[in-house]
């Protein structure tokens, strides 16, 4: 599955990557993230809980920064086990790019899910992905710059 | 199943005190949603509050405007039932169509509501007919209700108690279901109430959703004929391995000419 949107944040480049790689502003904008805690500067462990519909399970796991390249952008990923509800993981290729003062964050997030919660909630899982997806980066948008001025998540 | 703390309250006041504080607490109508996910142990609430022992919030009531039913009213209880059938056919049609008849003769209207699963078929009517949903603090009008992904404006230990339905000059629904669950592929409910036309889509997006451009052709000429030609996006509907998104925006207009035909019935 593939998701793909685009957030106008009002905020320079620079500031925009310095909070992409700021642990305190992710674990802020993860949606349901109980801790993270920084192990390097590319490398986080994170228990998350999520709640969708009927559905509650906790996840630990592991957060990556890679192909880091400031202040263009880099790729997150993150893989969790849920014990007996399954796993997920899944990364976000985001791009800043600078537009008359703003800055336009585009991500591509590409998420798999097995074990239990994937035989059972399949027809959920990319509405799921996308609404998480964009609570992640409506919030993001939202704390680094002023009030986001357009949002829009689009599947590929 | 994990362990959880068992409540069978009596009242709304006792139902109520036993949510009060407790997070990971979870009230049950039927339980048609919740007991699956809890034999897979994919919840682990610490509480449940089961709501079946509760006798006030159960029935329906009509009057000259329209129908109220009670939260803990039984799909098969609407579907059945004289009023209903009278007052909002397509309603009591809709309920009588809903899973199979185990589902029907357990699941509850108020339960299917507030769990705002995207392909359960309650929610495209309560849309479409501009129901008013009352709950245990206040009353929330269809188009404030439902937010998005199993989602709604109730907050946490809010209860619905009943849902009010206006009677409409004209309403049908059709659904295409999944032959397997009977859940709703997509369904369209459509009615011409006193506010005006209202076309109401489950099963095809993340949350039941309206479809203004073809409200308004069916306001002017209210024929299968006047939609033919109007196409929701497939951006952002669900695609799975049931159907792709562009399979559902498709269906969204063959279901909605086939409601418009029921209804004109």
């Amino acid at each position: 599955m593939d998701i793909k949107g685009e957030y106008r944040i009002a905020a320079p480049r620079e500031k925009v990557f310095a909070a992409l790689n700021d642990a305190e502003v992710l674990k802020a904008c993860i949606p349901g993230c109980e801790s993270l805690e920084k192990l390097s500067d590319t490398e986080m462990t994170a228990k998350v809980r999520l709640r969708i519909g009927p559905v509650s399970a906790a996840f630990s796991g592991k957060v990556t920064l890679s192909d880091i390249d400031p202040p263009n952008g880099y790729k997150i990923s993150g893989e969790g086990q849920g014990g007996v509800a399954g796993f997920a993981k899944g990364g976000a290729s985001v791009r800043l790019t600078d537009d008359a003062g703003t800055t336009v964050l585009a991500y591509d997030v590409d998420a798999q899910v097995g074990g239990k919660i994937a035989q059972v909630g399949a027809r959920l899982i990319q509405g799921t992905a996308r609404k998480l997806a964009d609570q992640f980066f409506g919030k993001f948008a939202e704390s680094v710059g002023a009030p986001p001025l357009a949002a829009a998540a689009e599947p590929a | 199943m994990y362990d959880f703390a068992y409540h069978r309250p009596k009242t709304m006041a006792e139902a109520t005190a036993a949510l009060k504080g407790k997070p990971e607490a979870r009230p049950m109508s039927g339980g048609m949603t919740l007991i699956p996910t809890l034999k897979q142990r994919l919840a682990k609430p610490s509480d449940v509050v089961d709501l079946n022992g509760i006798k006030e919030l159960a029935g329906i009531k009509v009057d000259g405007s329209g129908v109220t039913v009670g939260a803990m009213t039984r799909h098969a209880d609407v579907a059945s039932s004289a009023d209903v059938k009278g007052a909002i056919p397509a309603l009591a049609d809709l309920a009588g169509h809903i899973g199979d008849p185990a589902v029907r003769n357990r699941g509850t209207m108020g339960g299917s509501v507030a769990n705002n699963d995207p392909a359960a078929d309650y929610p495209a009517a309560v849309l479409g007919l501009d129901a008013t949903v009352t709950t245990t603090s206040r009353t929330i009008k269809a188009d404030d209700f439902f937010k998005g992904l199993f989602e709604t404006a109730l907050e946490d230990g809010e209860l619905i108690t009943s849902i009010t339905f206006p009677k409409a000059e004209k309403a049908g629904y059709m659904k295409f279901p999944n032959p397997a669950s009977r859940y709703a592929m997509v369904g369209v409910f459509v009615a011409k109430t006193a506010g005006g036309v209202r076309v109401a889509v489950t099963g095809a997006g993340p949350c039941v959703f309206r479809v203004k451009a073809m409200e308004d052709a069916l306001a002017r000429n209210f024929s299968a004929d006047a939609i033919k030609d109007i196409k929701v996006p497939a951006d952002g509907l669900n695609s799975d391995i049931h159907g792709s998104a562009e399979y559902r925006a498709h269906l969204v207009t063959v279901m909605a000419r086939r409601a418009v035909d029921q209804a004109n019935k």
